[in-house]
């Protein structure tokens, strides 16, 4: 079972304009900030929202080609959907619920309820079975919304932010139960999520969606390693610059200069904040290559490490010990002095 | 600001009214109550089992019950999609059809009346068509005064219903239709459900309006014992000949009112708990 899309939806001024491919067996996460287009994604695969123009393809079968004048409408498509919120219908129990699906294709009312009964009891669920939702955890509810959209037997599973409408202290848990459900249903399974985190846990493939384009697709250990956005280096907490070297030297975009050791040409360069050393005058006997000042910007503290941040021709994020802080008696506004090697800068072309 | 003081704080919660707003609204009160004060100062309890046992009283009571829920029935077949026409479906013009659809109720019912005799009278402009074509006639039947019930009723049921259709979060409907639910199944299963508590308050509201409907239904229908004469009809003929019959109708009708209120109160209140759960 495969997805193949290509996907282009005009809403007001916002452009949605992406293509995916996902393979058998495998878990896609699309991970993006708020605003960058998930939700839209995700409705135009289900057929909530007709696309302007692409196509939608499920295990070779066309779901939506506005050239062809082809529009399977989402009740005729293939798939389930896990929304945000869960959406489970308040005047029903968690049995019909489930049932639902079944029902709604025609199944009869007994034969839809015993095998809503045996998705229950694939959750974990039996016993609550006869439950309205508003009596169900945030996590009982999760897994009934996902039992409900498995029951139907989908070639395509969508998963909208599954975990956002839980608190911190049972997500971990509902996480877990997730991958381990996930993992049991062979069909094409893909997840929209703001959470870096969900995505680790839940997908082998993450696809990084900003203002409505991919910015980048990978395992996530290669997205981890080789940050093409901001966001992601964000994400993973550390520093991107985007520039072009020229003899050991790289540019950036906003016209401060780096010293490298890497080919010429466009890159991407990744500075570990940890690589970054503050002082408040220039050291003479530093065999750092970069040195530069600034202002600092704010200071986050984790446990013993402080983060701090440092304005100038070069922003960046430098993590240093508390102990460090306290003895420079940084604060916000204060001028500083940055430090880096060369060697410690990784690079890969842009 | 004075609340804020700590002086004041520890008297206890409950703030002092202001004293103008507070006369008023006993004034309000009274308003209301004090009819119902000189409807039971003047019945006659004595005659009261004699009156109702009657047969004009039990005639016109037996026909207001039918005529008012077949009114109310109507109200929901057919204002229930035309509710969700006006929430849903944008159309040009759309406003302009939802104040056609609620003139009725802030039009004079006898202006109603008098619109409906013209239209669906026996000479009127369709009315003669349905007499000539199907044999239909709807002034001084029964039917006709179920249509004028229905004309001034149905817009309470739209409105209500209108209003939950606009409040509902359509995303339920969304993931209905991608669990394999048509468009019809989706309305059934889950659109309806929704809003079934203001579907029964409008019901409520509607089924109170053809209830107490006079002005367009003696219009239209006319005063026929039996056929057209409704409660608040035979009240109204009742207080020259009668006095005491009109005080008894208008006991009971006031009895059936408040037993449907009531009655209606729990399942309705509890509905409207259950879906802000």
């Amino acid at each position: 079972m495969s997805l193949d899309a290509s996907v282009v939806v005009r809403l007001g001024t916002f452009e949605l304009d992406v293509e995916l491919s996902v393979e058998p067996g495998e878990v896609l996460a699309v991970l993006g900030p708020n605003g960058s287009g998930k939700s839209t994604l995700l409705r135009a695969l289900a057929g909530l929202t007709p696309i302007d123009s692409g196509h939608v393809i499920i295990d070779g079968t066309v779901l939506d080609d506005p050239d062809t004048d082809t529009f399977v409408p989402p009740e005729r498509r293939p798939i389930g959907v896990v929304f945000q919120d869960h959406l489970l219908f308040a005047h029903m129990s968690a049995l019909e619920n489930v049932a639902f699906g079944l029902r709604a294709r025609g199944v009869g009312r007994a034969d839809a309820r015993s095998a809503a009964s045996g998705w229950l009891d694939r959750v974990g669920l039996g016993d609550v079975a006869s439950m309205r939702p508003r009596q169900l955890s945030g996590g009982q509810a999760q897994r009934v919304a996902l039992a409900r959209a498995l029951a139907v037997d989908p070639a395509l599973l969508l998963l909208d932010e599954p975990l956002a409408a839980l608190d911190v202290s049972t997500r971990q848990d509902v996480r877990r139960s997730l991958r381990r459900h996930l993992s049991t249903f062979d069909g094409v399974r893909l997840l929209v999520t703001h959470d870096p985190v969900d995505a680790y846990a839940l997908a082998d493939r993450i696809a990084i969606l900003e203002h409505g384009r991919i910015a980048q697709t990978g395992t996530i250990a290669d997205v981890t390693a080789h940050p093409r956005s901001r966001y992601v280096a964000e994400l993973v907490g550390t520093n991107l610059v985007r520039g072009v070297v020229t003899d050991g030297v790289l540019v950036t975009e906003a016209g401060a200069r780096v010293v490298v050791a890497a080919e010429s040409g466009p890159v991407f360069a990744v500075i570990r904040p940890q690589a970054i050393t503050l002082s408040l005058g220039v050291d003479p006997n530093s065999s750092a290559r970069n040195v530069w000042s600034g202002i600092v910007g704010d200071i986050d503290l984790l446990g013993d490490r402080a983060r701090v941040g440092v304005d100038g021709p070069l922003p960046v994020v430098a993590e240093i010990t508390t102990a460090s802080l306290d003895e420079l008696g940084l604060r916000p506004g204060d001028a500083v002095h940055a430090a880096l090697k060369a060697t410690d800068i990784t690079t890969y072309p842009a | 600001m004075t609340s804020l003081q700590p002086g004041r704080r520890t008297r206890g919660r409950r703030q002092p009214l202001p004293a103008p707003v507070f006369a008023l609204a006993m004034v309000a009160i009274a308003f209301f109550a004090l009819p119902f004060v000189g409807l039971l100062w003047r019945a006659p309890w004595g005659s009261m089992l004699d009156v109702l046992g009657q047969q004009s009283v039990r005639t016109a009571l037996w026909l207001s019950l039918r005529t008012s829920i077949a009114a109310t029935l109507l109200a929901v077949v057919f204002g229930v999609p035309l509710a969700w026409l006006l929430a849903r479906v944008p159309f040009p013009g759309r406003s302009a059809v939802r104040a056609l659809c609620l003139l009725s109720m802030v039009l004079p019912p006898v202006v109603g009346g008098v619109a409906l005799f013209f239209s669906f009278g026996r000479r009127g402009l369709f009315g003669q068509y349905l007499d000539q074509w199907f044999g239909i006639r709807l002034p001084f039947t029964m039917w006709g005064v179920v249509v004028a019930q229905t004309f001034v009723s149905m817009p309470f049921l739209v409105i209500t219903v209108e209003a939950a259709l606009r409040q509902m979060d359509r995303r339920y409907e969304d993931a209905a239709r991608t669990l394999g639910g048509s468009r019809w199944y989706v309305f059934r299963r889950v659109t309806v459900p929704a809003v079934q508590p203001a579907l029964i308050a409008g019901a409520v509201l509607a089924w109170a309006r053809a209830l107490g409907e006079f002005g367009a239904t003696i219009t239209f229908a006319g005063n026929f014992p039996g056929t057209t004469q409704t409660l608040p009809l035979a009240t109204y003929l009742a207080l020259e000949t009668d006095p005491d019959e009109a005080l008894v109708i208008s006991l009971l009708m006031i009895a059936v009112s408040f037993a449907v209120l009531i009655g209606l109160r729990d399942r309705w209140l509890g509905g409207a708990r259950a879906a802000s759960a």
